[in-house]
C-alpha cells in the first residue's frame, strides 16, 4: 500500500531526474505531463529497478526508433538508439536512487535492460500497487514516454524534501553507482 | 697613773673597738652566714622547684609523649585497616581489569570474525553474475523464441492469403471447384487460429519478457543492496577491531 505523500514525492523525484539527465544539454526544455493508462509511446522499451527492503520500483522508458530521436540521442555516434537510451535511462534512475537513499538507507539499483513495449500491459502481472504514465517532450521536439511502477510490500509513505531535490538538480553532480 | 689611766682607757677603749669589731665581725658572720644560709636555702628551694619544675615537665613530656605514641599507635592501626582496605579494592579492580581485558578481546575476536564473514560474503556477487549470465541467456531464448513466432505468423499470414486465392480461384471454377473450395476454406480457417495462436503466444513471450527481467533486476538491486550493507557491517567491525585493538595497545603502554 502507497500513501499519497509517497506517490507525490516519487513523482516529484522523477520529474526533478528526468529534466536533468534526459536531456543531452542542461538547456533544453524537458516538457512532462502526466497521461492515463499504460499504453506505450513508442516499439521500445528500457526498464531498470530500484529495490528496497520496503518496495521495489520500475522505471520504465519507452521510445520510438525514428529520426528525431536519434538525432538527439545518437548523433554521429557508431551506436544504436537502444544502446544510448539505456546510458540516459541509467541516469535518470541513478539520480531517483540518489534521492531515495536519503528515505531508504537500503537500497539497490539494477542495470537497464532492454524488452519490447508490447510488454508494458504484462505490468499488472508484478500487482503493482501504482502504475502512473507520463508523457515527455524533450527540446520541443522528442517525444518520449515513461511509467512509473510501484510495488510494495509494507505501508509506504514519505515526504520527499522539495529543497534537496531542487538542490541535488541544480548541483549536476556525476552520478556514481 | 694618768698614763695607765689614758692607757688603760686606751685599752679600754681598744677593747671596745675590738669587741665592737669582734661583735661586728660576729654580726657581719653571723649575717653572711645567715646570709648563706639563706641563700643555700634559696638554692635548695631554687633547686627543688627547679627539680619540681623539671620532674613535672618530664612528666608532662612522658605524658605527652605516652599520649602521641597512642595516637600514632592508632594512626598506624588505621593506616594497615587502610591498606589493607586498598590492597583489596585494587585486587577487586585487578579482578575487574582481567575480566574486562578477557571482554574486549573476546570482542575483538568477534568484531573481526564479523569483518571477516561479511568480507567472505560480499563474494555472492559472483553469485549475482552467475545469476545474470543466466538471465541474458533466458533473455536470448525468449529473443529467439520471439523471432520464430514472428516467423511463424508471417508464414501463417502467407498462408492466409494463399488460402483466400485458393478460395477465389475455386469460386471461379464453379461445380468442379467447389471441394477445393471446401479445402480452402479448411486452410483459411486453420490460418487464421495459427494466427490467433501466435499472436496469443508473442502475447506469452512479452509477459515472459517482462515478468523475467522485473524479477532479476530485482534479484540484482537487491543483491547491490546486501553489497552495500555488507560493505557497511564489515567497516564498523572493522572500526571497531581498530578501536579495541588501540585501547589494548594503549592499556599495555
Amino acid at each position: 500500500m502507497i500513501g499519497t505523500h509517497a506517490k507525490d514525492s516519487i513523482e516529484r523525484i522523477f520529474f526533478a531526474a528526468a529534466r536533468t539527465r534526459l536531456v543531452t544539454d542542461q538547456q533544453h526544455a524537458c516538457d512532462i505531463a502526466p497521461r492515463p493508462g499504460v499504453a506505450a509511446q513508442g516499439e521500445h522499451l528500457v526498464v531498470l529497478t530500484i529495490s528496497s527492503m520496503q518496495f521495489r520500483l520500475l522505471l520504465l522508458l519507452h521510445f520510438e526508433d525514428d529520426e528525431r530521436t536519434r538525432r538527439y540521442y545518437v548523433g554521429d555516434a557508431a551506436r544504436t538508439l537502444t544502446e544510448c537510451f539505456m546510458e540516459f535511462g541509467n541516469l535518470c534512475c541513478g539520480a531517483m536512487n540518489q534521492q531515495l537513499v536519503e528515505h531508504f538507507p537500503d537500497l539497490g539499483m539494477s542495470t537497464p535492460y532492454a524488452l519490447s513495449s508490447g510488454c508494458l500491459p504484462y505490468l499488472r502481472e508484478l500487482k503493482p500497487d501504482s502504475v502512473q504514465s507520463y508523457a515527455i517532450t524533450i527540446d520541443r521536439e522528442v517525444r518520449i514516454g515513461a511509467t512509473l511502477c510501484v510495488c510494495t510490500q509494507t505501508p509506504l509513505d514519505f515526504v520527499a524534501s522539495l529543497a534537496a531535490i531542487e538542490a541535488h538538480d541544480s548541483a549536476g553532480e556525476l552520478e556514481l553507482f | 697613773m694618768a698614763g695607765v689611766a689614758v692607757v688603760l682607757l686606751y685599752l679600754i677603749e681598744g677593747a671596745a673597738l675590738i669587741a665592737l669589731a669582734a661583735a661586728a665581725a660576729a654580726a657581719w658572720h653571723k649575717r653572711t652566714q645567715t646570709q648563706a644560709r639563706d641563700a643555700a636555702l634559696a638554692r635548695d628551694a631554687a633547686h627543688a622547684a627547679a627539680l619540681a619544675q623539671a620532674e613535672a615537665r618530664h612528666a608532662a613530656q612522658q605524658e605527652e609523649a605516652a599520649r602521641e605514641q597512642g595516637t600514632l599507635a592508632a594512626q598506624i592501626e588505621s593506616l594497615r585497616a587502610e591498606l589493607a582496605q586498598r590492597k583489596s579494592v585494587a585486587d577487586a579492580l585487578e579482578a575487574a581489569l582481567e575480566g574486562e581485558r578477557a571482554l574486549r578481546d573476546e570482542a575483538m575476536q568477534r568484531a573481526g570474525r564479523i569483518a571477516s564473514e561479511a568480507s567472505r560474503l560480499k563474494l555472492m556477487s559472483s553469485t549475482f553474475e552467475r545469476w545474470h549470465e543466466q538471465m541474458i541467456s533466458l533473455m536470448a531464448q525468449n529473443s529467439d523464441m520471439h523471432k520464430k513466432n514472428h516467423e511463424l505468423s508471417s508464414i501463417v499470414s502467407h498462408v492466409l492469403i494463399v488460402s483466400l486465392n485458393a478460395s477465389i480461384e475455386a469460386a471461379r471454377a464453379g461445380a468442379a471447384g467447389r471441394g477445393f473450395s471446401i479445402v480452402a476454406g479448411e486452410v483459411r480457417a486453420l490460418a487464421t487460429r495459427s494466427q490467433e495462436l501466435s499472436k496469443s503466444y508473442r502475447d506469452s513471450l512479452n509477459r515472459n519478457d517482462l515478468i523475467t527481467a522485473a524479477t532479476f533486476q530485482d534479484i540484482q538491486a537487491g543483491g547491490k543492496m546486501i553489497a552495500a550493507s555488507l560493505a557497511s557491517v564489515e567497516s564498523a567491525s572493522n572500526q571497531l577491531h581498530t578501536q579495541l585493538e588501540a585501547a589494548r595497545s594503549g592499556a599495555h603502554a
